[in-house]
């Protein structure tokens, strides 16, 4: 079937996801990036430039580089924000003949979609290239507040693209489906989208009943963004510069670029660290010489700088509540979207307001196409199509020597799955093992829920180690695990079959998971005293058997010595103090070694000796030969 | 009887084709990410530098400051040369990772490759890049860096 392409037709900055397998992936452009400047030009010679090329000349042709084009869509020409707005635009915008705005590119006049249809021609042509097939179809998003007009107005750009509109998504909508936060019926969710020129703040009612995502509040500041903390910190820069050297940057165009540069660095910087340095050398020279800019900025330095606009958008947060009739504790969750939500401040400012965790682990650039996307699934029906494979909550193992808890399909394996592991017996002639099934993440075996044992016998008598003990898991599509145990030589096979492991309950599993944390350092020593001892154990034994092979080939004296470690070992070995039983298994170790270099020294003598032997006798033959 | 038979078995049959149908598919969906994960991986492998690139690059461009702001009297000073030189190793590391120069003086500008900073008036020939502001990088035919220019009016 073909697929649905989903849109985030950005102010600044646009992105196409498509879903794959199941899952929302967004689309790298021809250039290899993952967003698209949502600039349009026409160049001296005609050429059409859109993206990050047509942002690229914009100083050289400004009045044929449409940028921003979002703010017009769908607009009458005398709505108070053209009027506010077309002092600011570089190019030429008139009243078109039914009040809507024209803007000039060329010496042609063009309807804002069709400026946005450029935009999202490209983005078309770039994901029909990436994943080679067409594309005619589309769920574009756009602001919560957008009006009828402005949404008509997205439309038609699809369609004059080439695109069957399918949708015309509220973006808030699209970033609380990619959380998955629909499903819940009766929750209130916000959405704070911080981008690079405007904030959005909304507000959505998920209703059960019609099925259906409701927009009860919309706020913001359509001027305010990302770039104006840019601005701040460039400006600091330039005044501590001028503070310590008397030297006025913004006058320097070349330096100016360079400050620019550096304040974007330190923004970014400081989302994950405390300070950072800026470091410009040659920034410009007077009459003593060449002059460098060093300054280090602490994330409480530039948080001070930003506060009055993080203020600002929680202003605006609390205003949006209010006039939704809504109080903080009302809301059940939280949606960051924007790349300046990256900023620690904002994410604390927005946690103090609601006294929870927001939702910020989808890029908060790319959380919208991916919503676009996944709306898009939902219409062409893949998402019902689609398998949806559920994931194990906890882990299953059996347990081995020691009472540890063998792992063998781990947490979070989507099922069905099968995993198949080689076992073998602890003892000499042990002609059974029993297999203990397990469930939960502690490392010894009696701290997780057992599922199921069984027995598997009639394993031949062989010393431990040598039997071949196949152990399988099986989960299959329902969830149903089967557990599987096979001697390889005999071919004799036992099994069992546990229904409900995965059905436990939301809080059964979340109290399993907890535990495991809890006791995460006590059990990590509990398991490292029972390699230990396996170890002491696994070193007697080797040893013991190396020197009944060996027989009389290793000194007495030496047996004597290795037998007195044996023994202090074992004296030490059932108790608990796992440092002593590392040293003294290190004691063996080293007199063992001893041993066994022995053996070498005296298997290596004796071969030389008849490999003597037989040169010599070549060597007689060849005197014989020569008689 | 007889017909309910049939149907049932025809019902069944065509369930059978159905879940054939959907295994088939997911199989060949698991294939294909196969093979898209090891094209993305190869992609991965060859660009897998360019952000420490990127980050090189940076401080590069502060040795070509300090180059071009050199005084003319120290430019023979043999200190000053050696460091220079230092300069020249970290562009032959470049060419080694398959990094090129994007070509900037006196060519026409092309946004592909270019991105103007600033527009003068120049004996120049319009449109034609006066100076470089910062070189621009290709690594592997890939445009990584674009070249910020001064350009004619």
């Amino acid at each position: 079937m073909a697929k649905i392409l989903g849109i985030d037709l950005g102010t600044t900055f646009s992105a196409t996801a498509i879903i794959e397998n199941g899952e929302p992936k967004i689309i790298e452009n021809k250039e290899g990036t993952r967003t698209t400047p949502s600039v349009v030009a026409l160049t001296k010679n005609n050429e059409r430039l859109v993206g990050v090329t047509a942002k690229r000349q914009q100083i050289t042709n400004p009045q044929n580089t449409i940028s921003s084009i979002k703010r017009l869509l769908g607009r009458r020409f005398s709505d108070k924000e053209i009027q506010n707005d077309k002092k600011l635009l570089p190019y030429e915008i008139k009243e078109a003949s039914d009040g809507s705005v024209e803007v000039k590119m060329g010496d042609k006049w063009h309807k804002p979609a069709e400026i946005s249809a450029m935009i999202l021609q490209k983005l078309k042509q770039d994901a029909e290239e990436k994943i080679g097939e067409k594309i005619t179809q589309a769920v574009i998003t756009c602001p919560a507040y957008f009006d009828d007009s402005q949404r008509k107005a997205t439309k038609i750009a699809g369609e004059i693209a080439g695109l069957d509109v399918k949708m015309v998504l509220n973006e808030p909508t699209a970033a609380a489906l990619s959380y998955g936060l629909t499903k819940t019926k009766g929750q209130q969710i916000l959405v704070y989208d911080f981008g690079g020129g405007t904030f959005d703040v909304s507000i959505l009612d998920i209703i059960k009943d019609p099925d259906t995502v409701q927009v009860i509040g919309v706020g913001g500041d359509t001027h305010l963004g990302g770039d104006d903390f840019d601005q701040k910190v460039m400006e600091w820069i330039i005044e501590q510069f001028k503070k310590d050297q008397g030297i006025d940057l913004s006058k320097d165009q070349l330096a100016l670029q360079r400050v620019k540069e550096a304040a974007e660095k330190a923004k970014i910087e400081l989302s994950t660290t405390l300070e950072t340095e800026i470091n410009i050398p040659f920034v410009t020279s007077d009459s003593s010489g060449p002059k460098h800019l060093f300054l280090k900025l602490s994330r409480a330095r530039f948080q001070d700088l930003v506060k009055e606009y993080i203020e600002k958008s929680i202003k605006l947060v609390e205003e949006t509540l209010k006039g939704a009739k809504l109080e903080p504790k009302d809301i059940e969750e939280i949606v960051l979207v924007g790349g300046q939500t990256r900023t620690p401040a904002i994410q604390e400012a927005v946690k103090n307001l609601f006294n929870k965790e927001a939702n910020r682990s989808i890029n908060p650039d790319e959380v919208v196409a991916m919503g676009a996307a996944i709306q898009a699934g939902i219409i062409g029906g893949d998402a019902k199509e689609v398998l949806l494979l559920d994931a194990t909550p906890l882990s299953f193992g059996i347990e081995t020597l020691g009472s540890v808890n063998t792992v063998l399909i781990p947490k979070n394996t989507i099922y069905p799955v099968n995993k198949t592991q080689i076992f073998s017996t602890a003892a000499e002639a042990q002609t059974s093992v029993e297999v203990h099934v397990l469930q939960g993440e502690r490392p010894m075996a009696s701290d997780n829920k057992t599922l199921g044992r069984f027995i598997l016998d009639g394993i031949p008598s062989a010393p431990r180690g040598v039997p071949q003990i196949e152990v399988s898991f099986d989960v299959d599509s329902n969830g149903i695990l089967n557990v599987s145990a096979k001697d390889k030589a005999t071919g004799k096979s036992q099994s069992i079959r546990i229904e409900g492991s995965i059905g436990m309950s939301k809080d059964e599993i979340e109290k399993m998971k907890q535990e495991a944390q809890a006791h995460e350092q006590e059990d990590k020593k509990k398991k490292e005293l029972i390699e230990a001892k396996n170890l002491a154990d696994n070193l007697i034994y080797s040893w013991e058997k190396t020197s009944k092979d060996a027989g009389d080939k290793i000194d007495e004296n030496l047996k004597k010595q290795v037998q007195e470690k044996i023994d202090e070992l074992k004296k030490v070995k059932d108790k608990d103090n796992i440092e002593e039983i590392k040293s003294k298994t290190n004691d063996l170790s080293q007199i063992i070694q001893k041993a066994g270099a022995e053996l070498y020294k005296k298997a290596s003598e004796q071969k030389p000796k008849e490999e003597n032997k037989d040169a010599k006798d070549a060597e007689e033959g060849e005197y014989r030969d020569k008689n | 009887m007889k017909d309910k038979k049939t149907k049932r078995r025809y019902k069944e049959e065509s369930k059978e084709q159905e879940y054939l149908e959907n295994w088939k598919r997911e199989r060949a969906s698991f294939l294909n990410y196969k093979r898209e994960e090891g094209e993305r991986i190869d992609k991965v492998i060859k660009f897998a530098n360019q952000a420490l690139i990127l980050e090189i690059l940076n401080i590069l461009d502060n040795i070509y400051i300090a180059e071009e702001k050199l005084p003319k009297d120290l430019e023979k000073n043999e200190w000053v040369k050696g460091i220079l030189n230092t300069k020249n190793q970290i562009l032959e590391f470049l060419k080694n990772q398959g990094v090129e120069q994007i070509d900037c003086l006196k060519k026409e500008f092309d946004p592909n490759f270019h991105e103007a900073v600033e527009m003068t008036e120049s004996n120049s020939k319009s449109g034609v890049i006066i100076k470089e502001i910062k070189k621009g990088y290709i690594l592997n035919g890939k445009v990584i860096r674009s070249a910020k220019v001064k350009i004619a009016k």
